[in-house]
């Protein structure tokens, strides 16, 4: 896109100016990050599909610096630059430019410069009551603007966590899985290797150095560890260090001589990510499904209850949403309840608003602590097309 | 005359020698027209083709926008320089010179790391330990991001380094590099190795031909006249299909 008319451009700006009146009224902040952030942190904590997104540049300083894919690390920042603790509440609301390559071409469905109007909400202590808090501000806006249908999808990376926990496994296997979650092959691949003695026992890594170490005594492998390396003739280099090689030597020894999982614990992971069923029923669907594999998840799904009793009690319509249990999974940055708002003019691949929740971001962008986090964001161009009819 | 075929050929370095060797063998005469140093050139058998001799990178540019016809220049850079490659370039010959593999390497000391999967989870001890993540020091930022989202890494950052690379990591400015290589042995004396499943591509001089030239029937009876004569002549290699 070239440029576009101020006709379009004046639509956009009252369209905006509605919807943040709606979220300043709810007692968010209006704010206005800068577009220009500093590259690296930003490239740091932003996942790797959309880094090789970001228009990165240098500047005549020499410093590299970004033009922002989105608003939300921007308001993170703007957050701690004024409690550097972190963990204070606050509520911001924002209406801005954002700017992502495309790498299929700069195009009215996929423009690379656009404009995100959405809001945040920091340190809330009742995560799920602000988590139905953030969805019913965004479908009101979205209704106000004039939306009359939509679609709702729920996930909820929470609920998966915490049946991790409440299988018996290894921490660190629950950390593998967990990580591997958002990727289905891999996710996969490693739930094989975890039900297979002979996969535990392959010896992915020298055998002579694994020997050596035993996992039960974590305290002794770092000195095997720099004799064997002083042995074989091998100098430390870099910024890794040694007891970063010695955890992962040592989990393969503990992987060697650990009991291979369980197929029914693998089972039952399996099934809860196959699961996808109306968001009213999910309850006791998950719950009927976890006592076959005599797994309590009591008080997550109560949680999960509450927050779709306090989206109805805000006037979301959550009879016809969707929960999936794989959904969010590509979307590598939350960490809890995620959602997003189709249309049928549009559909699922373009979503008209999405959010979630990120416990972890303040905490990669500075805080000094994790600060519960969650927020949400309306793609403006997208909801003045479907107003306006323009859709194919 | 722009419907002469244009042809893109190394200015400078080895590659450049070893294609004039080539065209030589296939008994084309390149030569420099005008000053002596100057940038173009023409093939005495063949009247209809105008040569640029341009920087290899500059090569896989001119083929990117069709501003030539033809090129000879490394796979590793028109795939690294072009996004959407299959779209904007076939290649047609490869060359049997410009041998290089690009690959992922880390230092030899971690020896926890033997293949991208341990990277991978490596990555995930190195960010909790250090806030950051693990950095790769590369000039090929495009291969590099394909083959680690194909492979499922992702806790890293590509640090653009356009020289001298394998000593990134000894100077601290990254942790693990993508780099070419041929023998190794480069790599090996500054402390690195590669990995198992490492290699991203293995490269050598291409003759390429760009799409989006503008190719006039006068440059596609060159194009023809060139293949003809690469793959006839003493020492010239099979059809792709025959290679690796």
């Amino acid at each position: 896109m070239i440029a576009e008319s101020t006709q379009r451009f004046e639509a956009l700006e009252a369209q905006a100016q509605r919807l943040m009146a709606i979220f300043t009224r709810a007692g968010y902040e209006h704010v206005a990050p800068s577009i220009i952030q500093p590259a690296n942190m930003f490239l740091d904590v932003v996942g790797e599909s959309l880094r090789a997104r970001t228009y990165v540049f240098t500047d005549p300083n020499g410093d590299e610096l970004c033009l922002r894919p989105d608003l939300t690390v921007p308001t993170c920042r703007l957050h701690l630059a004024r409690h550097p603790q972190g963990a204070v509440p606050a509520r911001y609301c924002y209406n801005g430019s954002a700017f992502r390559y495309q790498p299929g071409g700069d195009t009215s469905a996929h423009p690379r410069e656009f404009r995100q109007a959405g809001v945040e909400c920091f340190a809330a202590s009742d995560r799920e009551e602000a988590d139905a808090a953030v969805l019913a501000l965004i479908v009101e806006a979205v209704r106000a603007a004039g939306i009359a249908t939509f679609h709702l999808r729920f996930g909820d990376l929470g609920l998966f966590r915490a049946l991790l926990g409440a299988l018996a496994l290894p921490e660190r296997w629950r950390r593998r899985l967990l990580h591997q979650f958002w990727r289905p092959e891999a996710f996969r691949a490693e739930l094989n290797r975890l039900t297979s003695a002979e996969a535990l026992r392959a010896p992915a890594l020298k055998a002579e150095v694994i020997d050596r170490l035993d996992p039960s005594q974590p305290s002794t492998a770092l000195n095997a560890l720099e004799e064997y390396l002083e042995q074989a003739g091998l100098a430390l280099m870099g910024t890794r260090t040694l007891p970063e090689i010695a955890e992962r030597l040592l989990a393969a020894a503990a992987d060697a001589r650990e009991t291979p999982l369980a197929a029914e614990t693998a089972n039952a992971i399996e099934s809860y990510v196959a699961v996808k069923t109306p968001a009213r029923a999910a309850v006791r669907a998950l719950h009927q499904l976890l006592r076959q594999y005599r797994i309590d998840l009591a008080e997550p799904l109560q949680a999960f209850q509450r927050r779709l009793d306090d989206l109805d009690a805000a006037g979301v319509i959550t009879d016809e949403a969707e929960f999936s249990a794989e959904f969010g999974r590509n979307l590598e940055y939350y960490t809890g309840f995620v959602f997003e708002i189709v249309v049928p003019e549009l559909g699922p691949k373009s979503p008209l608003a999405g959010g979630g929740r990120y416990d972890s971001l303040l905490g990669e962008v500075g805080a000094p602590v994790d600060v519960p986090a969650v927020g949400s964001c309306i793609h403006t161009e997208r909801l003045l097309a479907v107003l306006q009819g323009e859709t194919a | 005359m722009s419907e002469k075929l244009i042809f893109a050929l190394p200015s400078k370095g080895r590659l450049m020698q070893q294609c004039a060797e080539a065209l030589a063998r296939a008994g084309l005469s390149v030569t420099k027209s005008g000053a002596a140093r100057g940038y173009r050139g023409e093939i005495a058998e063949l009247p209809d083709v105008e040569v640029n001799f341009v920087s290899s990178s500059e090569i896989a540019r001119f083929l990117q926008h069709g501003t030539a016809h033809l090129g000879i220049t490394g796979e590793d850079l028109v795939r690294e320089t072009i996004a959407d490659c299959a779209q904007r370039v076939s290649f047609l010959k490869p060359c049997g010179f410009g041998h290089a593999d690009v690959v992922v390497a880390v230092p030899i000391c971690w020896i926890d790391v033997s293949n991208m999967a341990d990277l991978e989870e490596t990555s995930q001890v190195y960010w909790r330990v250090h806030g950051r993540p693990i950095r790769v020091a590369s000039k090929y930022m495009n291969l590099t991001r394909r083959f680690f989202a194909q492979r499922g890494v992702t806790g890293y950052r590509i640090v653009p380094s356009l020289g001298a690379t394998e000593g990134a990591p000894a100077a601290d400015l990254s942790e693990i590099i993508v780099d070419i290589t041929t023998t190794g042995a480069t790599l090996k004396a500054n402390g690195l190795k590669v990995l198992e499943d490492g290699v991203i591509l293995r490269s050598q001089a291409n003759l390429i031909a760009s799409k989006l030239a503008p190719w006039s029937r006068r440059a596609r009876r060159a194009k023809a006249a060139i293949l003809e004569r690469l793959s006839a002549g003493p020492g010239a290699e099979g059809p792709p299909q025959s290679k690796r």
